[in-house]
């Protein structure tokens, strides 16, 4: 149990993540997938994928993670802390040995989890994501009462209140496997309703801010799409980096992605575009109803990613088939796995792959309908997915400016994952009040006369503001590494061309 | 170009605060751009201007015939002083840089066209006279001062004495200095600090010592600066770099901030304007046809075709601090026909021809003046006001 006096640097609640991955001997059971390729797998060969998958995303981001394992016993085979990319191999064969046996200890697998969310006075701070097919038949330490005021059996102790004790900023989304009508006694779905009902009263009477969802998968699909709920895209031939470029061409990619800010009209795709915002600390989902993408772009330089199918379940069946020039084969993977893609990502594949194969009108059709479902998702991952859909707009109309401009904010977010959480927010923020410039260049433009003066003023005043930003976020990451100030040195050059 | 008068060799501290020459009258101007804006042809032009009587010519015409107030006092000034600054020890615990000091003084030259020559000249073939014996640009910077007087000399009265500063060799400074407000000093004792020069883009990963200059030219031009009575930005149009656009828009936003926060008066001078083909246009029928007057209208120009990219920023400064009408002008140091040949003017007032026999001829000068006796006029006008 981690030292509760010493309270760590506040970290926000979406940025701490804990998984409970149920171990137990019935995890070994098949799950059947009607709808995928592959036919039947194991439970605890979609959740090590699954798992496989989280951890990649985490060495990316930088977002600190945690795996909680459980049989009779509780072990944490990954403390929670930043994942380092070359410490992936590690513990990926570290978790292909884990093999399921014996019973589930849930309840004292969520108290330990909680522990290593503690933060002092601060509570239960993070998020908490349990996969368990079964029942609690082991827990030694913690109870959950059926009724409010039912006495525990023999010295057990209340899971609720240790979960969610005063101040406390925790959700916890459990994935229950099999309805109990498999060959395996599936998820005891009553006792996880019951646990999660206990946990919003006792939010709502501390007034906490707080997410509890429960989610019954039945196929190896659904428990991949629950585990990881995935827009997922891969990289274009072209990409490169900003500090690998000659300052020159940086000055060029700069002031092209600034034409794209002036000039709606011939960039329409921009103004779907959402200024890119920092996330803040009190915006939650609900897990249920509208749960968050996770996004990702995968680099294609040199080839395709090793493990695709392996790491990302059916989608990375069709980016494989994508890249290996099997368009044909890439789209009835996308058909077969139709039920547990979320459908923007199904939509962007359908367009990307029709638009490879030179099906242009298939590939505009899919990409509209693509971006209606988009206007859909949740705030958090919204503007990413908008990008990598105006990204793909923009190369279908070989539209260069625009295609500078998504690329660098979307390239920008991704790489700046992994560096310190300030540095990203200030630069999110710098984004996206260079994006909002457009308003006030447009009316520059579009002021007659008399008016002219006063739309100028104002729109230098905001360049004004915005370089003003730019000096201080230089000064307070001046060694925070190529990549800030490659994406400082861009938007300095991009408010140079704002005139 | 005159002769090189006096040279003295002196350690001082880049920070140690020199008395001005100037009587109490004086005035200080200061000329600010991108690295070749032109800064220094301004200089020794203006500063050959006196004594030689180089041609200028008025595009558009002037409404005055084209007399300027403007002269040097040439048996008791010195026309131009330019002092080189060099680091010679980096880990010196003093602090102390190597200056040298060249006084120039304005004497006719022989051959009229050597002047010329030496300006055209690629930079590495200038020799002492046109640039600086050291060859690297992040060891040294050269303050530039030229000595002249606002008026007649027939009316002694109205004659003051003026300085136009320059921080030579330093455009790079001078562009950070003005873009980034964090490195602004408040004092003429004021220091720029190590720690608000991160400002500046990869700063940190500098040598030690090329740092250490920088700072040091970043205090000395704030210092200048803080005393300037007046700014004469200069602005050049076509330039190919898109980095060097983009510094010289943020340093034309700097100098607008600077000059508003501190109610200075700020005259804008569009450099190496022969660069534009409808400016060179109306040079070039003006020095064949003595009676053409010129219908360019830099205004319309600045503001609707994009003179140096600055319609907009020109806009919204309109009547704070600035008139786009008075105080935006557009000048060539010297007037190329093109292919680097310049284009002399003979003693009747045609262009010389440029075949045959070599024949004597000057370089001609757009407007050079106009920019500098603006900014006398404003700071003088700004004192009558006060003391009103």
């Amino acid at each position: 149990m981690p030292d509760a006096t010493v309270a760590p640097p506040e970290l926000k609640l979406r940025e701490r993540n804990v998984l409970l991955l149920d171990l137990s001997k019935s995890m070994l059971a098949p799950l059947p997938d009607p709808q995928g390729t592959k036919g039947e797998r194991q439970k605890i060969e979609v959740a090590r994928t699954a798992v496989f998958r989280i951890l990649q995303d985490a060495a990316t981001t930088g977002t600190p993670f945690g795996l909680v394992t459980f049989t009779e016993t509780v072990r944490v085979p990954v403390p929670l802390g930043e994942v380092h990319r070359e410490n992936l191999p590690y513990i990926e064969n570290l978790l292909a040995l884990l093999q399921p046996s014996g019973r589930s200890a849930v309840w004292d697998a969520i108290a330990v989890g909680a522990d290593l969310l503690r933060v002092g006075v601060q509570g239960v701070r993070g998020n908490l994501v349990l996969v368990t097919d079964g029942w609690d038949n082991a827990s030694t330490r913690f109870g959950v009462r059926s009724e409010p005021n039912e006495p525990l059996k023999g010295g057990l102790t209340d899971l609720v209140p240790y979960v969610l004790p005063p101040n406390s900023e925790l959700s916890l989304r459990i994935v229950g496997i099999g309805s109990g009508i498999e060959r395996d006694r599936g998820v005891d779905a009553g006792s996880m309703n019951v646990l999660l009902d206990r946990l919003r009263t006792r939010a709502q009477e501390l007034g906490l801010a707080g997410a509890f969802g429960f989610q019954e998968v039945t196929t190896g699909s659904q428990l991949f799409a629950q585990m990881v709920q995935a827009f997922l895209d891969v990289g274009y031939d072209d990409d490169r980096p900003l500090e690998e470029m000659h300052p020159e061409e940086l000055a060029q990619h700069a002031a092209s992605a600034a034409r794209a800010l002036k000039e709606p009209q011939q960039h329409a795709t921009v103004s779907r575009l959402r200024a890119p915002r920092p996330p803040s600390p009190t915006t939650e989902v609900n897990y249920l109803e509208s749960p968050d993408l996770e996004v990702g772009v995968l680099s294609a330089a040199g080839g395709a990613p090793a493990y695709l199918r392996e790491r990302y379940g059916p989608l990375g069946e069709v980016i494989e088939a994508y890249l290996g020039g099997q368009y044909a084969r890439a789209l009835a993977v996308l058909g077969d796995a139709k039920a547990v893609l979320p459908p923007v990502t199904r939509l962007y594949w359908e367009a990307r792959i029709q638009f490879a194969q030179r099906a242009v009108v298939e590939a505009a059709r899919a990409l509209l309908q693509a971006w209606s479902e988009a206007e859909k998702l949740p705030p958090g991952s919204q503007a990413s997915v908008l990008r990598r859909l105006a990204l793909l707009q923009a190369r279908m109309q070989n539209d260069k400016e625009t295609e500078t401009l998504v690329r660098f904010i979307d390239d920008t977010e991704h790489r700046l994952g992994g560096t310190d959480p300030e540095a990203r927010e200030r630069l999110m923020d710098l984004l996206g009040r260079l994006m909002e410039l457009r308003g006030t260049y447009q009316l520059t433009r579009l002021a007659g006369e008399g008016d002219l003066q006063d739309a100028a003023l104002r729109h230098e005043a905001a360049v004004e503001d915005v370089f003003g930003r730019l000096q201080d976020a230089r000064l307070q990451f001046s060694s925070a590494g190529p990549i800030v100030e490659g994406a400082l040195d861009f938007i300095e050059i991009c408010l140079a061309e704002m005139r | 170009m005159g002769d090189v008068k006096v040279t003295t060799r002196t350690k001082r501290s880049a920070g140690t605060k020199r008395e001005s020459k100037s009587s109490g009258e004086s005035a200080r101007i200061a000329v600010v751009g991108i690295p070749a804006s032109g800064k220094t042809t301004y200089f020794r032009f203006l500063s050959g201007h006196f004594g030689l009587n180089l041609p200028i010519l008025y595009v558009p015409a002037r409404e005055d015939g084209g007399n300027l107030p403007l002269y040097g006092d040439l048996d008791n000034d010195v026309a131009l002083e330019e002092t080189t600054y060099e680091t010679t020890d980096p880990t010196d615990p003093e602090e102390s840089l190597e200056t040298t000091t060249r006084y120039y003084v304005n004497r006719p030259m022989e051959d009229r066209r050597k002047l010329w020559v030496e300006l055209s000249a690629g930079r590495e073939d200038q020799g002492i006279l046109t640039k600086y014996p050291l060859p690297t640009k992040f060891n040294q910077f050269v303050e530039m001062k030229m000595h002249f007087r606002y008026g007649t000399p027939e009316d002694k009265n109205g004659s003051r004495a003026m300085e136009l500063n320059t921080v030579d060799e330093a455009g790079g400074i001078i562009a950070d200095y003005f873009s980034y407000d964090r490195l602004w000093i408040d004092s003429a004792e004021g220091e720029v600090t190590e720690k608000s020069c991160r400002v500046i883009p990869h700063f940190d990963s500098w040598r030690p010592d090329r740092r250490d200059l920088w700072r040091r030219g970043l205090t000395l031009l704030g210092r200048f600066v803080q005393e300037a009575d007046a700014i004469i930005l200069f602005l050049s149009p076509a330039l190919a770099s898109l980095r060097d656009q983009a510094q010289q828009i943020n340093l034309a936003r700097g100098v607008f901030r600077y000059t508003r926060a501190r109610d200075l008066p700020l005259v804008i001078a569009i450099s190496k304007a022969d660069k534009l083909k409808e400016f060179y246009g109306e040079v070039d029928r003006s020095v064949r046809e003595r009676t053409f007057r010129s219908q360019f209208d830099p205004v319309d120009f600045l503001l609707r075709r994009d003179g140096a990219g600055m319609g907009t920023i020109l806009v919204a400064q309109e009547g704070r601090g600035i008139s786009i009408k008075e105080d935006v002008f557009l000048v060539s140091s010297a007037v190329s026909t093109g292919e680097g040949h310049p284009l002399l003017v003979g003693e009747g007032g045609q262009e010389a021809p440029a075949i045959g026999t070599p024949t004597l001829g000057v370089p001609v000068m757009v407007n050079t003046t106009l920019p500098l006796a603006r900014a006398c006029e404003r700071i003088l006008a700004k004192r009558a006001t006060k003391g009103s």
